[in-house]
């Protein structure tokens, strides 16, 4: 079950056949120990300065002023083209691009593109564009006035940010509804238009949930920056080491993959019988109590795992276990974008098209701005055994790279034998979500 | 002075967006009153041409009916899901004891159904995947069809 299904992306995956299933299961597993006893002893991806540097000639038009300018100004007109969209369009899904734009086009898309070119969302963010134009109406240019941010913030607010917008495209039954798009962007935008008025642009650094999102997927993108600035191409993992490490960081990480988890959940037959002949605030409470609860379940595994791990280190250090967690916990990253990616993929492609059929008339005024009105949602684009293959090697990948990435962090971390001995706890957690993925693929 | 006129700002703001959301809250309330009405009365004189124009008696007595039986507002024996083999033609057949719209999602066929006016829809499964049939008003879900 999609639960945006009323009008908006009513198609589901079919199962997954279960030999595919047990093929990538056993191919996760096989390459997770040769990862442990593996190759390396020593960490290759902590050097965030490493990678080949683009030519100046693309930094310079990457970094040139123009260029920015155009970027914020794209990004104010996306803003302001979904909410008028969603204000005055058609009140129903099927005929408004704007909730196919804002739950297909921006969040899912928002995936590929940080993971293909980086922090794309900071260079677009309409509402960072807009802090940055209010402190220059204040007079405080560099912001240097603004408060500073409560030192325990963190990414706290991005937690609450991201769990509001998850809780809505998952949980509230009219999530669907323009109107619904519409209230959302209003209050979401409000929000942090407050907060960033206050603490300047430097808010949406940690606590604008979309950007956090983008940031924090665009650290495994083959462009980087080292940090003096310079532009280069690097192995992706590489960027991980670059993150910026604050509190929060490990619920930001739980929250992406437990509301992916809970996608999945909703999506059996299991869940469908659960709620079937309950109303609909009882309904919203169920749905409310599961996404917490898939969230609460990935934190807890994970901290447990990492607490075990922490026994591993010298007696002296132990009581840095939070940093421990927060570390690691980027080993979790892969994991959530091969989740997202299995959940989402076949959505982008197919209710994707609704994104550019529905604008060429998004006021349903009879128009036909892009010629692309009488168009119909191409369902045979791919095969379902193509997207059956896309979600399993999605999950396996992330599971790899997770695996890779946790152990260069653990050899970087402990010593001697505890090197090898400190992983188990994390690889039985990746392997543990690992099987849960793909048992939700295989019951969809 | 620049706090101050940050603080200004954060006044201006707070104005702006209680405008916004005020004018905004009007204007969304009253426009799904109009276009709802609009769009039953739109699809039901579509539904009825639908159905009695796809109703050769010949065909369908050879293709296997899909009933489902809708009490109190919900599927009864639960939501099933049936499999139907890619290509295969189908028919849907909804009696309810309720008056709301059958929907089958991504092949956008609807039809009403009304306590004695049982719903008929017919089709032929081209897509492939798990696709939901829903009372759409209820927003009930009452049938999953894998096509593969």
């Amino acid at each position: 079950m999609w639960p945006l299904a009323h009008g908006i992306g009513g198609r589901s995956d079919l199962p997954v056949p279960l030999w595919l299933a047990q093929y990538g299961g056993a191919a996760a597993l096989v390459v997770s120990f040769v990862v442990l006893v593996a190759f390396w002893q020593l960490p290759r991806f902590d050097d965030p300065d490493g990678g080949r540097p683009l030519p100046v000639r693309l930094q310079r038009v990457v970094d040139a002023p123009g260029t920015r300018l155009l970027l914020r100004l794209i990004g104010l007109a996306m803003g302001a083209a979904i909410v008028v969209v969603a204000v005055l369009g058609p009140p129903s899904p099927g005929a408004n691009p704007a909730p196919t734009w804002l739950y297909v086009w921006f969040w899912v898309g928002l995936v590929p593109a940080s993971l293909l070119l980086g922090p794309v969302w900071r260079a677009l963010n309409p509402l960072r564009t807009l802090t940055m134009v209010i402190s220059r109406f204040a007079g405080d240019r560099d912001a240097e006035l603004a408060r500073p941010l409560p030192p325990g913030l963190g990414y706290w607010p991005a937690v609450a940010g991201l769990l509001a917008f998850v809780w809505l495209e998952l949980v509230y039954r009219d999530a669907a509804l323009p109107i619904t798009v519409a209230w959302f962007l209003l209050a979401y935008g409000a929000v942090n238009l407050f907060a960033g008025a206050l603490y300047g642009p430097k808010w949406h650094d940690r606590c604008d949930a979309f950007e956090v999102y983008s940031t924090l997927i665009g650290h495994l993108a083959p462009f980087g920056r080292r940090s003096d600035g310079r532009l280069v191409l690097r192995n992706p993992l590489r960027g991980l080491s670059s993150i910026d490490q604050a509190p929060g960081l490990v619920a930001v990480v739980c929250t992406l993959l437990g509301s992916t988890a809970f996608d999945g959940l909703t999506r059996t037959q299991l869940w469908t019988r659960l709620t079937l002949t309950t109303g609909p605030l009882a309904n919203a409470l169920i749905g409310t109590a599961g996404l917490l609860a898939m969230v609460a379940l990935i934190y807890g595994v994970y901290t447990a795992a990492v607490r075990a791990s922490s026994r591993y280190l010298p007696r002296s250090q132990r009581q840095h276990r939070e940093q421990l967690e927060a570390r690691f916990v980027v080993s979790l990253l892969p994991i959530a974008v091969g989740y997202t990616t299995a959940h989402y993929f076949s959505l982008f492609l197919f209710q994707g098209q609704a994104g550019y059929i529905l604008a060429s008339d998004p006021f349903a005024a009879g128009w036909n701005l892009f010629g692309t009105a009488d168009w119909r949602i191409a369902y045979t684009l791919i095969s379902t055994a193509t997207i059956a293959l896309v979600q399993v090697a999605a999950i396996v990948t992330g599971h790899v790279l997770g695996v890779v990435v946790a152990h260069d962090r653990a050899v970087g971390i402990f010593s001697g034998k505890a090197k090898t001995d400190a992983q188990y706890p994390l690889l039985v957690v990746m392997v543990t979500y690992t099987t849960i993925g793909i048992a939700l693929l295989v019951g969809a | 002075m620049p706090a101050l006129r940050r603080w200004a700002a954060v006044a201006v703001l707070t104005a702006v967006a209680a405008l916004t959301v005020a004018a905004c809250g009007d204007n969304g309330s009253s426009q799904a009153t109009g276009t709802t009405t609009t769009s039953t009365s739109a699809t039901t004189s579509t539904t009825v041409a639908a159905t009695t124009t796809a109703k050769p008696a010949t065909t369908a007595d050879t293709t296997p009916v899909i009933q489902i039986r809708v009490v109190g507002g919900k599927p009864q024996g639960g939501v099933r899901r049936e499999r139907v083999k890619l290509g295969e033609a189908v028919v849907l057949r909804v009696v309810a004891d309720v008056a709301d719209e059958v929907h089958v999602h991504s092949y956008d066929r609807k039809a009403d159904v009304a306590p004695g006016k049982p719903a008929e829809i017919r089709f032929t499964a081209d897509i492939p995947g798990v696709f939901e049939v829903e009372l759409e008003q209820r927003r009930q879900k009452l049938l999953e069809l894998e096509v593969r």
